[in-house]
């Protein structure tokens, strides 16, 4: 099929047009978004942090997760560098020789229930979304398995179920969000054996950071990994080494995804979801257009056939009415004859009657 | 404009050819020039890296600073029969630091100096069949990385004294003080300083910098005695500055006191801005200070003494005065970030093993918490009066204060502390409290700056009972430390983690390694 350039103008016009209907993210505009007041997170402190696992163990409990290979207890999995997979919510990983740590040190992994999460700004169905607790929660009813969210996360977190044919869903940490509701603490801040895992509102966990940062000075690096990070994040890191050696990213900046994807991506819903309407209605209107061309060519055709009868008709009546005209003026031309002969016939009648006639006096 | 664009066009392209050339050219003729030292020559790190860009003095630099290796030339040299007098002519007092000249009179002089002397000689014995530094510009002006082990050296207490017993107790060998009236350098006895309260990192008018003055008077000194076959220190850049090299310096274990005139013990003297003494007891309980302890525990009088022999309180004054720099006694004695302050080297000894076990978990607060104050700061002794002279004030306050790590007795401190509070998943866990108290006692025990602040029986018990006032019987854990995350109690751990945390961080800083924090059983049984 070729386009028409007037067609793809069109197209062209119609998604201009869209892009003015997109809805604007949330964070537009130049005030700070700083999260849902009150929201809740997670503080996790490395210089606390023993490497047992317990966390982890917690995690697949609570959210009845299969059971791993390998149990809980057994420390060696932690010689490889892991990942949160569609089985696993959260990791703690060991790094050892981090330059300026006494011994090796660890790592929890898990969703960082950001601000505004990437995540929720790349999905196109919601099935993403940003509880005003702090948890950043996945409606499994409505994602298409597009799997943009886990391109989109900067921390690599969202999974998939790759192994189920019909029913993959997303998998990632909820911040054990129905337990929040429920007043629970997260499974992993539960068990969590020397509180290397603080829980508590956000806003308090930044002053409990900058609390041991400034009274330990020699013990942490002055900084609040997730303060800021991607616009900030629900769940905050504080460590004695720089968080590069602890296989943490630095390069993210501190503006939210959606920040800096919002021109594009909140076109995405609506381009999505009026797509098919918008070309259904270009295809509608160049379909209307050819049509009326045709009415109009037809009623042109038509007019002109209308015109040349009429006209032919008109010329046929005349010549009509001519030869009607022609004819009666033939017989009339006729009758005259006819009567100038009677006449003729009458008068010569009447000269041999007059002639005689003249013995015969009137008296 | 056209035609002006072509033009500059083919300037460009013509200078941009000519350029090329001239590089292939300088290449080429590199390449036929001596080669470079041997890899494992350029690879070993050197005490003798000198940058010759003597020539920044008089504007910017026109070519990278010449990277000279020092040693390299001395050796050539000394196979030759040549000595320190073929580049450096001798100045008044010393032989001359610079090369070929005593100043620096004009860029083209010096630049002429060093392109006449060093090609011409590089030339002679590449002429006579040698190996000579190169001939061409970029051979010697180029950025080398070269490393480097260079370090710097001080006299430690050990060196000052096999120096003074060489020199037969003569202080006048190497100290000497500029007496502004006469206008000349003279010594005073007992006014010995260190040598860098004058020689300042950079020359400054008349006096020299301490590199002109330490290579200078050092290695003349070392020169001459080497010539004499008399034992003497290096006279090769890396004999003092070699790292590797430094640690062979010898070390005498006992070195017998150095004297000038200082204090054994003495009270720190609050000085006012006008120069007036504040008598002792009028504001603040007094500090003795035991002068001789101190320059047993340090290597250097610059250790403390950082810019004169005086007394602290004569340039920091109870206001501060512009010989201190504006800081005051105060922060001078209290500064916990700065190294010279009593403060600030007490707490650097509180990284080793057997104090960070407690120390390191505790806040570490500039100025530090009040309850430490009486450690230094002692009330008036009854038998001292007005008219006693410091040193006899000090000494009786030394004396009430021995410095000895106190504890309670035996039956006092409970032999174990089963932890009971907290048992779901394992049973209680059984504390050796009493061990623990006696072995943290017996790591200190020989320490006289742990005595000193460890005097009263309930200090060391502060290590894990703290926030609360020092009792025989200390609360409990559980009085503070509950639920964990308490909105009203931001700060304070919940009892589990303040049990854990307490152990497990405390071990981990003192080295404990068993049993490992992840071992739960190690502290608890599991509960059947």
């Amino acid at each position: 099929m070729s386009i028409s350039r007037r067609r793809f103008l069109g197209w062209l016009g119609a998604a201009g047009v869209g892009t003015t209907l997109g809805r604007s993210a949330h964070a537009a505009g130049n005030t700070l978004f700083t999260g849902y007041p009150d929201s809740l997170g997670v503080l996790f402190d490395v210089t606390r942090c023993i490497g047992c696992r317990k966390c982890e163990e917690a995690c697949n409990k609570v959210n009845e997760l299969p059971a791993p290979p390998k149990p809980f207890s057994e420390l060696a999995v932690m010689e490889r560098r892991r990942r949160t997979d569609a089985k696993t919510y959260t990791v703690v990983n060991r790094y050892e020789n981090a330059p300026g740590a006494k011994g090796p040190l660890y790592r929890k992994i898990q969703c960082n229930h950001c601000l505004e999460p990437a995540c929720a700004s790349a999905c196109f169905v919601r099935a993403f979304a940003k509880n005003s607790n702090g948890a950043v929660t996945y409606d499994e009813s409505v994602c298409v398995g597009c799997r943009y969210c886990m391109i989109a996360c900067p921390f690599e977190i969202p999974a998939y179920e790759y192994d189920k044919a019909f029913t993959p869903r997303i998998m990632k940490c909820t911040f054990c969000h129905p337990r929040l509701i429920k007043g629970q603490l997260p499974g992993c801040v539960e068990i969590c054996p020397a509180e290397a895992l603080t829980f508590g509102k956000r806003r308090n966990l930044l002053k409990i950071a900058r609390e041991r940062i400034g009274l330990f000075p020699g013990r942490y690096i002055d900084h609040i990994y997730g303060e800021t990070e991607m616009g900030g994040t629900a769940w905050l890191t504080i460590s004695g080494v720089p968080f590069r050696d602890l296989g943490m990213r630095e390069d993210l900046g501190t503006t939210a995804a959606p920040e800096l994807t919002k021109g594009a991506l909140s076109v995405v819903p609506v381009v999505a979801s009026m797509w098919p309407v918008l070309l259904t209605g270009v295809y509608a209107i160049s379909q209307r257009r050819d049509k009326i061309a045709r009415e109009e060519q037809a009623a042109a055709v038509a007019t002109a056939v209308a015109k040349a009868q009429s006209e032919a008709k008109a010329k046929l009546t005349e010549a009509m009415a001519k030869a009607e005209k022609d004819k009666k003026a033939a017989i009339d031309k006729e009758v005259k004859k006819a009567l100038e002969e009677a006449t003729r016939a009458k008068a010569q009648e009447s000269a041999a009657a007059t002639a005689a006639a003249p013995e015969k006096k009137p008296s | 404009m056209m035609k002006e664009r072509s033009l500059f066009r083919r300037t460009g392209l013509v200078l941009t050819l000519a350029s090329l050339m001239l590089a292939l050219a300088i290449m080429s003729v590199q390449g036929s020039a001596p080669s470079a030292p041997p890899a494992d020559d350029a690879s070993k790190p050197r005490a003798d890296i000198i940058r010759i860009d003597g020539l920044k003095q008089f504007g910017k630099l026109e070519r990278p600073a010449v990277v000279y290796l020092h040693e390299k030339h001395t050796q050539a040299l000394s196979k030759k029969n040549k000595d320190c007098a073929t580049c450096h002519l001798p100045d008044k007092k010393y032989m001359s630091t610079k090369f070929k000249r005593l100043t620096d009179t004009s860029k083209k002089t010096v630049m002429d100096i060093y392109h006449d002397n060093c090609t011409v000689c590089h030339r002679q014995t590449v002429d006579a069949g040698e190996k000579a530094g190169p001939v061409v510009c970029t051979g010697c002006h180029q950025e080398r990385a070269v490393a480097s082990s260079w370090t710097e050296i001080g006299m430690d207490k050990s060196l000052h004294y096999r120096h003074l017993k060489a020199q037969e107790t003569k202080c006048e060998v190497c100290h000497h003080r500029f007496d502004p009236a006469a206008k000349k350098l003279i010594y005073v006895k007992g006014k010995e300083d260190n040598c860098r309260f004058c020689h300042l990192q950079e020359t400054v008018d008349n006096v020299i910098s301490m590199r002109l003055a330490s290579h200078g008077q050092c290695i003349d000194c070392h020169r001459k005695r080497l010539a004499q076959n008399q034992d003497a220190g290096p006279a090769t850049c890396g004999g003092c500055h070699d790292a590797a090299l430094q640690k062979k310096i010898q070390k005498l274990k006992d070195v017998p006191r150095l004297v000038r005139g200082q204090p054994d013990v003495t009270v720190v003297q609050a000085i006012r801005s006008d120069g007036q003494k504040v008598a002792p007891f009028t504001r603040m309980s007094v500090v003795p200070f035991n002068h001789i302890g101190h320059e047993t525990y340090n290597d250097t009088c610059r250790a403390c003494h950082h810019s004169s022999m005086d007394a602290c309180g004569k340039c920091h004054t109870l206001q501060g005065s512009k010989d201190g720099k504006f800081v005051k006694l105060q922060t001078a004695m209290h500064r916990v970030s700065a190294q010279a302050s009593c403060l600030g080297c007490h707490d650097s000894f509180q990284t080793d093993k057997r104090c960070a076990g407690c120390h390191a978990s505790m806040p570490r607060k500039d100025p530090p918490g009040l309850s430490g104050c009486v450690s230094c700061h002692m009330p008036k002794p009854a038998a001292a009066t007005p008219e006693t002279e410091p040193k006899v004030m000090a000494a009786m306050l030394l004396d009430a204060r021995q410095p000895v790590t106190a504890t309670y007795a035996d039956e006092d401190i409970p032999e174990t502390v089963e932890i009971k509070a907290l048992s779901k998943q394992f049973e209680s866990a059984k504390l050796p409290h009493r061990k623990i108290v006696q072995t943290l006692v017996k790591n200190i025990k020989d320490s006289k700056l742990a005595g000193a602040f460890h005097r009263e029986p309930g200090t060391v018990c502060q290590g894990c009972h703290h926030n609360s006032p020092v009792a025989k019987k200390p609360p409990a854990c559980a009085s503070c430390h509950g639920q964990p995350f308490d909105g009203r109690n931001l700060f304070r751990p919940g009892l589990q983690a303040a049990y854990h945390l307490q152990c497990m961080e405390c071990h981990k800083d003192m080295g404990i390694e068993k049993p490992v924090a992840t071992n739960c059983t190690g502290c608890h049984k599991e509960k059947l």
